[in-house]
């Protein structure tokens, strides 16, 4: 329906070592257009818009940019070109002031070659008011700033310049509603300026209000490329989730027992979550759904004792008040928590998958302080045979395994602490596909024996397939508890954006 | 928030030292009246300035993000190669003193040429550096002391215009240098590479350029210390920049300057080097043996880390930073 599209992108494949991210990918995207890309988390898109703002190069294909080739080695050959960026990894520097970051390196100087606060300054003003933006102090240091504010700060920065392609990737992940509506607006009228809008989210209706055409993605393949307004919400959810293997999800088999293992009350961790209840049960996998930022990470950390919370919370039918993550862990009250970031986990990644499972089980391998070979051996064959971890030897050191293997061995490590009550914080982040299926499947295993699993995922098919009930954060708030087959994608989603057009609620900016 | 408490946020990092500062000199007056007097403090500064000279250089290098201990020994080599010219006199002093801070310039752009293409940490480099760097001091003078040209310590003790004090002098243009230097572009790029390398890189800064100016700089500065203390004492020696090293860090900290990198300034830097040679004042003139001043710098150094957040923590409204 374009004739010449600005942006041609052909038989695109990027490998990371096993993994294909890309697979011989095409997308084609025209001048004055917000196009948006959908797709499932590894899907490709972060990969695709790596390659595109120079911080990535694709392994085959090419990309033709205005009719010209372009493979940019770097962010600068890409800001050169005209790409502009708004990265999930913000390129902001924390030590200078608002002013100081949106001019870095184009600073206006006085007489005595110093950079000219007041002008930087100024030139802030009125770019924020010229993108009818809400004033951010432009002296302020940008640690000072909040995270929504840095985000806007980054997207100014990236409108700042006259990018011929502005990519949004997430770049509604930390707004709130106003901002959201602000910078939708911004994106429309850039593409009617005649330039290209790259718009990336897992927000639908975000999506469904800004983007022109949709194209999704799905294990590295362009699946389709479709006018927004002709795609259904379902449509473009099927598109996504294809054909789903059967098996990636276990069967769910109801385990739950009348016995409560932890049960919480009015609980509330100031500014973010607000008097939440919930109950779990024995042999339960209770699944929690939120936007980025609605209270999830307040409700795992505060529960484990790592951010102060008020509010009650029984375990097993006792009261108890969570000190710290030591507390938590302890044997009276047997929690563990699998959070998503593998790095500030405790694993040692120099160190091999043996002495990894063994640290936190000391007690139980040594005797006089001399460790027994013998029961250590039996430890570490025991846990590697329960998670299915997979490693050469258990002498491998755990840096080299896969993501997803590392993040079994983290949780062997907490089953070896004897812990009852889990709590997964987004577990799948960045796992491919086979490790997510073994992670689903060892969950309902651990639910049957009966281990009470509370799941945060932010890929809401997880929660419809593997949670036996779901609750859904909005604000802070439970907007709604969903059970069995009423845990669908859609109703998760309408759940979470609940209360989000009303905003009466709206989190402190 | 009220205006104290936004006042007090913004404030810069050298607030608590200067409070530590003005605190202490008033002590200080108070024991021994007349210690504010140009003269005295005249004194005071002409002690206290090979340590700013020498902790302004490792100022730059921590807000760069990186530590320096060769600074001593580019210090010890200064004060040796200026007691081995003992026939320079007055008129040659300028050639000489450049020598000295380019050899400076040279050791320290070295310095941030091998972290930078080593990829190594800068404690690792300057610690070889330092020990390469005193070597050629030890072969340079191979005695502990010797007399430098009469002509320097004249000039180190001179008054401009008959009544300015040559440290003082040093002490106001070191001021109006940093004045200017922390808002040019160059120092914005220092402060950037500090706080978040990546950031800075996605900005296109070059990391390498940052590491050869900063620790370049540096060296400047502690050649630049190195000669000063040859004129005050009239003596060179290869080995007392050693015992420059530590305190220079100790001043930084003191100054308010985060050693992650990033934050903080040589005003600060200034006021802790100032607090640590006053130290040694208090502490006599209480009457206190001298060995006491390690113990007081050391509680002192943990007093004013410990002040700034604690400042900062009770302006804040309450409530978590999400």
């Amino acid at each position: 329906m374009r004739d010449s599209p600005l942006l041609q992108a052909e038989s695109i494949t990027k490998r990371f070592g096993g993994i294909v991210a890309l697979q011989d990918m095409h997308f084609a995207a025209a001048a004055g257009e917000v196009h948006a890309i959908l797709g499932e988390n590894g899907a490709g898109k972060s990969t695709f818009i790596g390659i595109l703002a120079g911080a990535l190069r694709a392994d085959e294909g090419h990309i033709v940019l205005r009719g010209e080739p372009y493979a940019p080695h770097s962010p600068v050959d890409a800001a050169a070109a005209g790409i502009a960026t708004v990265l999930q990894e913000l390129s902001l520097i924390p030590d200078l002031t608002v002013a100081e970051n949106l001019w870095f390196g184009s600073e206006e100087r006085t007489r005595l070659r110093t950079v000219d606060r007041r002008r930087i300054e100024a030139r802030t003003r009125a770019l924020f008011a010229g993108l009818g933006l809400p004033a951010i102090d432009p002296g302020a240091l940008l640690r000072s700033l909040g995270v929504g504010q840095r985000q806007l700060v980054e997207i100014a920065k990236a409108l700042s310049g006259d990018a011929d392609i502005l990519i949004l990737d997430e770049a509604t992940s930390a707004l709130v509603p106003g901002q959201v509506d602000w910078l939708l607006r911004a994106a429309r009228t850039r593409a009617d300026a005649g330039k290209l809008v790259l718009y990336i989210s897992h927000r639908l209706a975000e999506v469904r209000r800004v983007a022109d055409r949709v194209a999704v993605l799905r294990n590295g393949e362009t699946v389709g490329t479709q006018a927004t307004a002709s795609l259904t919400d379902d449509q473009i959810v099927s598109m996504m989730l294809g054909r789903r293997l059967v098996s990636l999800y276990p069967e769910r088999v109801a385990t739950a027992t009348q016995t409560v293992a932890l049960s919480v009350t009015g609980l509330t961790v100031a500014p973010r979550l607000r008097d939440v209840d919930l109950e779990l049960h024995e042999g339960e996998i209770l699944g929690v759904a939120g936007l980025e930022g609605h209270g999830q990470r307040e409700l795992f950390l505060g529960l484990f004792g790592a951010i102060r919370a008020q509010g009650q919370v029984s375990v097993r039918g006792q009261r108890v008040t969570i000190r710290s993550p030591r507390h938590a862990m302890s044997a009276g009250i047997g929690m563990a928590l699998l959070p998503e970031d593998r790095r500030h986990q405790g694993l040692l990644l120099t160190k091999s998958v043996r002495e990894n499972l063994v640290l936190s089980a000391l007690g139980r391998v040594a005797r006089l302080g001399v460790i027994n070979p013998r029961a250590e051996a039996a430890i570490v064959t025991q846990a590697i045979e329960r998670t299915r971890i997979k490693t050469d030897t258990p002498e491998q050191p755990a840096g080299t395994l896969s993501g997803g293997n590392q993040q079994k061995v983290v949780l062997a490590k907490l089953l070896a602490t004897g812990a009852r009550l889990l709590l997964f914080y987004d577990p799948t982040r960045g796992v491919d596909v086979g490790t997510k299926a073994e992670l689903f499947a060892l969950m309902r295993e651990l639910a049957a024996s009966g281990y009470a699993i509370l799941f945060y995922s932010t890929d809401l098919a997880e929660l419809a397939n593997v949670a036996d009930r779901t609750i859904v954060l909005s604000y802070g708030s439970v907007s709604t508890v969903l059970a069995g087959a009423d845990i669908t994608e859609d109703r998760i989603l309408a759940a979470t954006m609940a209360g989000g057009s009303g905003a009466e609620r709206g989190s402190a900016a | 928030m009220s205006s104290i408490q936004a006042a007090v946020r913004q404030a810069p990092v050298w607030v608590p030292p200067l409070v530590v500062l003005v605190v202490m000199l008033v002590v200080i007056e108070s024991l021994r009246p007349g210690s504010l007097a140009m003269s005295r403090l005249a004194i005071e500064a002409s002690e206290a300035m090979t340590l700013i000279l020498i902790a302004t250089g490792q100022t730059i290098v921590v807000l760069r993000g990186g530590i320096d201990l060769s600074l001593g020994g580019t210090l010890s080599l200064a004060t040796a190669i200026a007691a081995t010219r003992a026939d320079v006199s007055f008129g040659e002093l300028l050639p000489w003193l450049f020598v000295i801070i380019a050899l400076g310039a040279l050791i320290g752009a070295l310095n941030g040429a091998l972290v930078s293409a080593l990829q190594l940490q800068p404690f690792v480099v300057t610690l070889a550096t330092w020990s390469i760097v005193s070597g050629f001091a030890l072969i340079i003078l191979p005695i502990n002391k010797a007399s430098v040209p009469a002509a320097w310590f004249e000039a180190g003790n001179a008054k401009v215009l008959g009544f300015l004090p040559v440290p003082i002098l040093l002490l106001f243009l070191l001021l109006l240098w940093w004045a200017w230097f922390r808002r040019t572009r160059l120092a914005y790029r220092i402060r950037a590479a500090g706080s978040d390398e990546r950031g800075a890189f996605l900005n296109r800064v070059s990391l390498t350029r940052t590491n050869v100016v900063s620790y370049g700089l540096a060296g400047c500065l502690a050649a630049g210390g190195g000669f000063f203390f040859s004129t005050q004492t009239g003596s060179g020696s290869p080995v007392v920049g050693s015992q420059f090293i530590l305190p220079s860090i100790a001043a930084v900290v003191i100054g308010g300057t985060n050693l992650a990198g990033g934050r903080g300034g040589v005003t600060g830097t200034v006021i802790g080097a100032l607090i640590l040679n006053l130290i040694g004042d208090l502490i006599f003139l209480i009457g206190l043996s001298s060995y006491w001043q390690q113990v007081a710098s050391g509680i002192i150094l943990i007093g004013v880390v410990l002040l700034a957040p604690l400042l900062r923590m009770a302006s804040e409204p309450s409530g978590g930073d999400g």
